[in-house]
């Protein structure tokens, strides 16, 4: 997938607003395979929603969001699962690990999906980003930081033509965040990904290319 | 272990689906065991009788009190035989024709005398007769007499002889086992017995050695028939009925009796299935519930799965793995209990028929199968709607 277009989208909950002021609702967006992108948005602006339009997760707007021309709309539940599997990985801001999972588990019940990376690698990850003490820690027993490392983990198991980071770092420390970023921009560099970061403020230090206002 | 199945695994009641389990066993079990049953016992009314044609009524004068101590008689006249033989309801008509002379039998089987007694024959035309002529001829001189024996006699001796003596059972293919003696005046014949009819109450000979033995041995005059058989070209005729009670004749219904007990056996049957399919229906109401519920205590959970790429067949497939196990499991146990318990009152139905059909659990596999496929498709449809719900977000 080489792109993913915003033309009018509005969200049903600000339709009664009139004029936003805003570089993406409303107007013509389009985000390119390859490229790095930041979204800072105050809250309540929309930020989350704007992500769970991308994933599919939900469609209560206006307008017309579109994969390289095809209508999102349009999909069928087996394009979303594929789409979900191999062209847009998501870290979502909520995390949704799974409590009762431990953190490799969590990761690797993505990776079995698609078989993407070997256990080799992920320990690696696990390693850079300090958390490799807690491999077969339980998800529900770690800190909201560790567990913000472990998703993002999850997200990078997969082949993706987009990275969707919804506030990837709200809970880490300046030094975990640069690893973070490190290891995000590789791994999205080594697929020719396109990266889309958004943020309420704190964001990860990176060569955006292009930053958007909700 | 299946990290999938691991995760959704949480909330799995094991009461619940103890109860599903035994629920559903029951209800199946005692719908095959209703099926099959009735299937098993069913010959046991309808099968024919080999050795009488199909559309025919033995008819006989009414005895009552009254009959007995004025003395009148209850033989048939040749004027009331010609009344019934213009009927045109009436095919054909004969009349069992007695011995008029004393008869001793003694009954053997393999060596061992079962039966001593002083018996009677009676005899109908050949006609009415089915079995192949090269069995039943009698010619004139010879010491070999084919005979016809009421079952009832067979289940006397499986049941009364056999049993106590512990001597073999017999069959009717193992008819060749009967010793059978008959002592006419001092003159001996064997009998050969080549069958049993349950719709004849009487020892049937051929009318020949009726005719030839009547006329050598009787002493006093050939008596009048005191029962007829007669051919119908249509047994449920109504006025068939209305001529016989108008005239006081009875007729021998066993035919109507077997209707009557299929009947009932068919309503009863029908009852029982019915319960075991209420039963049924009630446990896969459990099962649903079951699932329901765990899919709705585990709703973040498929959501998450569903978001992180997993589609909603793999998603629903661990319950639907698990409701088509439960089930699986429910119908090879019902299969395995049902075939116990067919075996032994399959056991009893043999020695009280021993002609009959054994047939096979043919019916009870194919109604398994059937009511484990329609459970098991509804099941999986309903599992695979609740998770688009929760792709829906509707739940």
């Amino acid at each position: 997938m080489e792109r993913i277009e915003f033309k009018n989208v509005v969200p049903q909950v600000f339709a009664h607003r009139g004029q936003h002021d805003s570089d993406i609702w409303q107007q013509e967006v389009c985000f390119e395979r390859g490229r790095l992108y930041l979204v800072e948005a105050d809250s309540g602006k929309g930020k989350s929603t704007f992500c769970s339009y991308v994933v599919g997760y939900r469609n209560d707007y206006t307008g017309t969001i579109s994969f390289d021309s095809r209508d999102a709309r349009e999909l069928k539940v087996s394009d979303w699962v594929s789409l979900r599997q191999r062209h847009i990985s998501c870290l979502f801001q909520e995390l949704r690990l799974f409590p009762e999972l431990t953190a490799l588990e969590n990761v690797e019940i993505k990776n079995k999906l698609t078989g993407h990376k070997t256990r080799r690698e992920i320990e690696e990850w696990f390693d850079m980003l300090g958390i490799s003490d807690k491999l077969h820690a339980k998800a529900g027993l770690m800190s909201f930081g560790q567990q913000q490392r472990v998703a993002l983990i999850r997200s990078l198991v997969q082949p993706f033509d987009f990275l969707l980071a919804d506030e990837p770092i709200s809970h880490l420390d300046d030094t975990n965040s640069r690893i973070m970023g490190d290891i995000m921009m590789q791994e999205a560099r080594r697929q020719g990904a396109g990266v889309i970061v958004t943020s309420i403020g704190k964001h990860i230090d990176l060569n955006y290319e292009r930053t958007l206002r909700l | 272990m299946n990290l999938v199945w691991k995760l959704l695994r949480q909330h799995v009641s094991l009461p619940q689906f103890l109860g599903f389990f035994f629920a559903n066993l029951f209800g199946m079990l005692i719908v095959l065991l209703g099926f099959q049953f009735y299937r098993d016992v069913l010959p046991v009314f309808v099968g024919g009788d080999t050795f009488m044609k199909s559309d025919y009524l033995i008819v006989s004068k009414h005895i009552s009190t009254g009959t007995t101590l004025s003395g009148s008689s209850n033989v048939f006249t040749t004027d009331e035989i010609a009344d019934l033989s213009s009927q045109r309801f009436a095919r054909k008509v004969a009349w069992f024709t007695t011995a008029d002379y004393r008869v001793d039998a003694r009954m053997g089987i393999n060596g061992q005398q079962v039966l001593s007694s002083e018996i009677f024959f009676e005899s109908v035309p050949d006609d009415f007769v089915d079995v192949s002529l090269d069995e039943w001829q009698w010619t004139e001189g010879s010491r070999d007499v084919p005979i016809i024996l009421p079952r009832t006699y067979l289940t006397m001796y499986n049941f009364g002889f056999a049993r106590s003596r512990s001597l073999p059972k017999i069959s009717e293919g193992l008819v060749g086992m009967i010793d059978f003696q008959l002592f006419i005046r001092g003159d001996q014949y064997k009998g050969r017995v080549i069958g049993f009819s349950s719709r004849l109450n009487t020892i049937l000979v051929p009318q020949r050695f009726m005719e030839w033995t009547n006329s050598r041995y009787a002493t006093g005059e050939a008596s009048a028939p005191n029962r007829l058989v007669m051919e119908v070209s249509n047994p449920a005729d109504d006025q068939i009925t209305r001529y016989l009670d108008d005239r006081g004749y009875e007729v021998e219904d066993e035919k109507l009796n077997a209707e009557k007990t299929t009947y009932f056996l068919r309503m009863v049957v029908m009852l029982v299935m019915g319960i075991g399919l209420i039963i049924s229906i009630l446990s896969f109401y459990i099962l649903m519930l079951s699932i329901y519920l765990l899919v709705q205590k585990n709703t973040s959970k498929l959501e998450n799965l569903l978001l992180i790429g997993y589609s909603p067949s793999a998603v629903a497939r661990p319950y639907q793995l698990l409701t088509l196990g439960l089930n699986l499991a429910v119908l090879l146990i019902a299969w395995t209990i049902l075939y116990f318990i067919r075996a032994y009152y399959m056991d009893i139905i043999v020695t009280l028929f021993p002609d009959i059909d054994e047939g096979t659990m043919m019916p009870a596999l194919l109604v398994g199968l059937a009511l484990f496929a329609l459970v098991t498709v509804v099941n999986q449809f309903a599992i695979h709607h609740k998770i688009m719900s929760i792709w829906n977000h509707k739940t």
